[in-house]
């Protein structure tokens, strides 16, 4: 029985090479130091609106990772709303996109945590491919704002032209006509091309509406960039400024600042479409206020400008976007502590060992509710078609071939069922696991013919359970974040593994089993 | 043992003082340490434990058949021929599932042990369904086993529901430790399995004679169907049974057996087959934990011994209540 006497000690080791792990790393984080010229800043945001009507829906654009700006830590709150996965729209553009579901006032706040640093070279800049058709069409509109095809701005343009064909020439003085001849106008001045050019002065928008709109006249693909120049002004308001094609290669100009080509570090850009930060749809009195704070360098701005090897170990480096995947996936162990702690202290049997962290794990990305309704639906109707395939005494694999399509199809059906009420935000709210849901329904029906469908029903209420639980785990992002941090936490899971692995003492459920054991004579005893 | 109740469940400690084995405890201790692996083949594959009983001279029911390929189950017709009634199993089969029990057939038509006429159709699909491993542990693909129907011993023709009742014998390191007959009811539909609602009651290893009994973990002491009382059955020629679990524990080379035995009107006790996890409702049946039996015979000296000293420790165990 010497293991009996290892499985501790391992154990043990693993804790403290944990426990020095997370010290190694408190310590690194307090002596390390913020590179020269770096600093830290919060963006908030603050919408308020009201929602016309259910399934108003608001956009929120993120401010995006420059080469010398990253996005290390966001924090959105929304209370009452339903969140839409954040996704990149065209121009890499990150939104957060909120439904309401019922009408009403509601508010949303967003905190954006960005690490400026003149030197750095964190990501190349934004490889983008060859301008599609549609999009180049996009980048030489003509619009209500931005009117390219109007006549004063082809006069004005034939006006910049005269005696210079070369391109580069012309780029330029359609910069530094926008630059010096439009003047900053006070808040009744226009705020569109048009007015801009005829009243030689306008907003700061105005301006760079302007410039877009003689760039996209000269047939340069121009789009307006909305964002944030990240520095302590009152009031801090997006900021537009134009990007053209030259050549290749996106080029930056502002107008109203007079920068050329290249922008400062701190302009931070959210939006590539032009329009501003949030826009919504069904919604009434939108107000948006912006605010930016100097932060003290924390931790996890330190480092990352460091190009060294150790900073593998460092995942909180890794792009924001990542953050959330990266999250629920070093949180399965912790799922999976859940389904040890059920099998082996509760002693509850579910279908399949890991099934419930699976499912769970699908719930994740789902809405629960839509998810919860699909899964009734695909296992209701999957048991159905299993029960009439039975007569047709098909072979174990086509049968559940069969049944897997079926199960594909319903999936399918629920999504557009969901999409046709309104229920549901995305279609990867219901994309459950479906060779897990096929194996289950075959399992189900194969328990109940065997055992009882009591049992089955049994199994299969255990099995809910334990998701349940999973999926709490799965979502507590504090935790989450907190692994993230210090991923070597995980060396005290596999030591509270190895422990429960060794645990020899009753299941919680044998209390109730060998109940009568304790209770010898009852009837007829030994 | 305390005599009295007062909560519906059961504490540790109370557990602990009886000497319970929990799941967690033979996993851990019993199985992992006792039964290797790579010695697992011989109980989960019926046809490997009959080749080691024939090698020890153990009975068990006579293969007419073994149907590894499709393309066999067109000698099926040819074997079952001159045969009035035989049995079809999946050799690697779990929980007596895919077992076709059949009493007599024309060649066309077969009556089960239900008494439904099937085809010969049907019972192609159920070869076909046992070879493609649906009944299999694990779903691997498998092979059907044709072997002779054993003719129920009158021993328990009257306690019996809808089945033929077996014999468990538990075995730790090849000394029988724990023994009950197992019978089926209605609610179990002819399977002599516990978990499907089956009744057992606990057999004195000394004498063979049943007492005790227990049903869905309760301690019953009388069949649920019937009415009559289930202690009190001698169970025949107890001592060849007891022989021969210890013959074929020798030959599978694992510390923790289940041996499950039915009784043949004419061959005696015959050898169904052998369980490398047995469960622990048995001792339920016998009013009593396992734990302190398991301890008694981990202390014996660990040499071989001989079937005369195992039947001594089989009477010293059997006073250990």
């Amino acid at each position: 029985m010497n293991v009996r006497r290892i499985a501790p000690w391992v154990a043990g080791t693993l804790a403290v090479l944990g426990t020095v792990g997370v010290g190694l790393r408190l310590y690194a984080r307090h002596h390390a130091q913020m590179r020269l010229g770096d600093a830290v800043w919060r963006v908030t945001y603050t919408v308020r609106f009201h929602a016309a009507n259910a399934g108003a829906r608001v956009q929120v654009a993120v401010p995006s990772d420059t080469p010398q700006a990253r996005l290390f830590r966001q924090d959105v709150r929304y209370a009452g709303l339903e969140s839409e996965r954040a996704h990149r729209t065209r121009w890499q553009t990150r939104e957060i996109g909120l439904i309401a579901p019922r009408p009403g006032d509601y508010t949303l706040t967003a905190r954006f945590d960005i690490h400026l640093s003149p030197r750095a070279q964190w990501r190349a800049p934004a490889p983008e491919a060859a301008l599609g058709a549609d999009a180049r069409a996009d980048c030489l509109r003509s619009t209500k704002m931005t009117q390219a095809d109007d006549p004063i701005v082809r006069q004005t343009l034939d006006h910049l032209r005269r005696g210079l064909p070369p391109k580069g020439e012309l780029l330029q003085r359609i910069f530094d006509f926008c630059s010096n001849e439009l003047h900053p106008g006070d808040e009744r001045s226009p705020a569109d091309a048009v007015g801009a050019i005829q009243q030689r002065a306008a907003v700061a928008v105005g301006r760079a509406r302007a410039m877009a709109a003689l760039c996209r006249a000269a047939k340069l693909p121009a789009r307006l960039v909305t964002g944030f120049v990240v520095q302590e002004t009152e009031p801090f308001e997006p900021h537009t400024w134009v990007e053209v094609l030259n050549g290749a290669r996106w080029e930056s100009y502002d107008p109203v600042n007079g920068f050329a080509r290249e922008l400062p570090h701190h302009f931070v850009p959210a939006r590539r479409d032009g329009a501003e930060i949030v826009h919504a749809s069904d919604v009434t009195d939108l107000r948006a206020t912006y605010g930016v704070i100097p932060l003290p360098p924390g931790p996890e701005a330190v480092r990352a400008g460091h190009r060294r090897p150790w900073v593998i170990l460092d995942l909180t480096r890794l792009p924001l976007e990542m953050h959330d995947v990266l999250e629920v996936i070093l949180l399965m162990p912790l799922g999976a502590l859940v389904t040890v702690l059920f099998r082996t202290l509760v002693g509850m049997r579910t279908y399949g060992t890991f099934t419930p962290t699976l499912i769970a794990l699908s719930f994740i990305y789902n809405d629960w509710r839509a998810g919860l309704l699909t899964f009734a639906i695909v296992l209701a109707l999957g048991l159905t078609s299993r029960a009439l395939l039975d007569r047709l005494k098909l072979l174990l694999v086509p049968r559940l071939s069969v049944v897997l399509t079926l199960v594909v199809l319903c999936i399918i059906f629920a999504i557009s069922l969901l999409d046709y009420v309104r229920l549901t935000p995305s279609a990867q709210a219901v994309l459950l696991p479906m060779v897990i849901l096929t194996m289950m329904v075959e399992r189900f029906y194969l328990t109940a013919e065997e055992d009882s469908p009591a049992f089955a029903t049994q199994l299969l209420a255990a099995t809910i359970l334990v998701a349940a639980f999973c999926y709490l785990v799965l979502r507590w992002t504090t935790v989450g974040h907190f692994v993230l941090a210090f991923p070597e936490v995980h060396l005290f899971t596999i030591a509270a593994l190895i422990l429960l692995g060794r645990y020899s003492g009753y299941r919680l459920s044998e209390l109730w089993r060998f109940r009568d054991l304790v209770t010898p004579g009852k009837r007829g005893g030994a | 043992m305390t005599a009295t109740r007062r909560f519906p469940w059961a504490w540790p400690g109370q557990l602990r003082r009886c000497g319970v084995l929990g799941m967690n405890w033979r996993n851990a201790n019993v199985i992992l340490p006792g039964n290797p692996r790579a010695h697992y083949p011989r109980v989960d594959d019926k046809l490997l434990t009959k080749r080691i009983c024939e090698l020890y001279g153990i009975p068990v029911p006579q293969t007419y058949a073994v149907i590894g390929f499709p393309g066999d189950i067109r000698q099926f017709q040819e074997r079952v021929r001159q045969r009035r009634d035989f049995v079809i199993k999946p050799a690697k089969g779990a929980a007596g599932r895919g077992i076709l029990v059949v009493l007599d057939h024309d060649e066309t038509t077969f009556t089960t042990a239900s008494g439904e006429k099937i085809t010969l159709a049907d019972i192609r699909y159920h070869l076909e369904t046992i070879l493609s491993g649906l009944y299999s542990l694990g779903g691997q693909p498998d092979r059907a086993i044709v072997e002779q129907r054993i003719v129920r011993h009158p021993a328990f023709e009257n306690i019996a529901v809808g089945g033929t009742p077996d014999i468990r014998v538990i075995l730790y390191r090849c000394v029988p430790v724990m023994a009950m007959v197992r019978l089926p009811t209605r609610a179990s539909r002819g399977r002599a399995n516990l978990h499907q609602g089956a009744v057992a009651a606990a057999i004195h290893l000394r004498t063979g004679r049943t007492f005790g009994g227990v049903c869905r973990d309760r301690a019953v002491s009388a069949h649920p169907d019937t009415g009559a009382p289930i202690a009190d059955l001698e169970v025949p020629r107890w001592n060849d049974l007891l022989t021969a679990a210890m013959k074929l524990a020798d030959g599978l080379e694992l510390a923790y057996i289940g041996v499950d035995f039915v009784l043949d009107a004419t061959l005696g006790p015959v050898v169904l087959e052998a369980n490398a996890r047995p469960g622990l409702a048995i001792q339920i049946a016998n009013r009593c934990g396992l734990r302190p039996r398991l301890e008694f015979i981990a202390a014996q000296p660990a040499q071989s011994l001989t079937v005369q000293r195992r039947f001594e420790l089989v009477g010293a165990l059997a006073d250990m209540e």
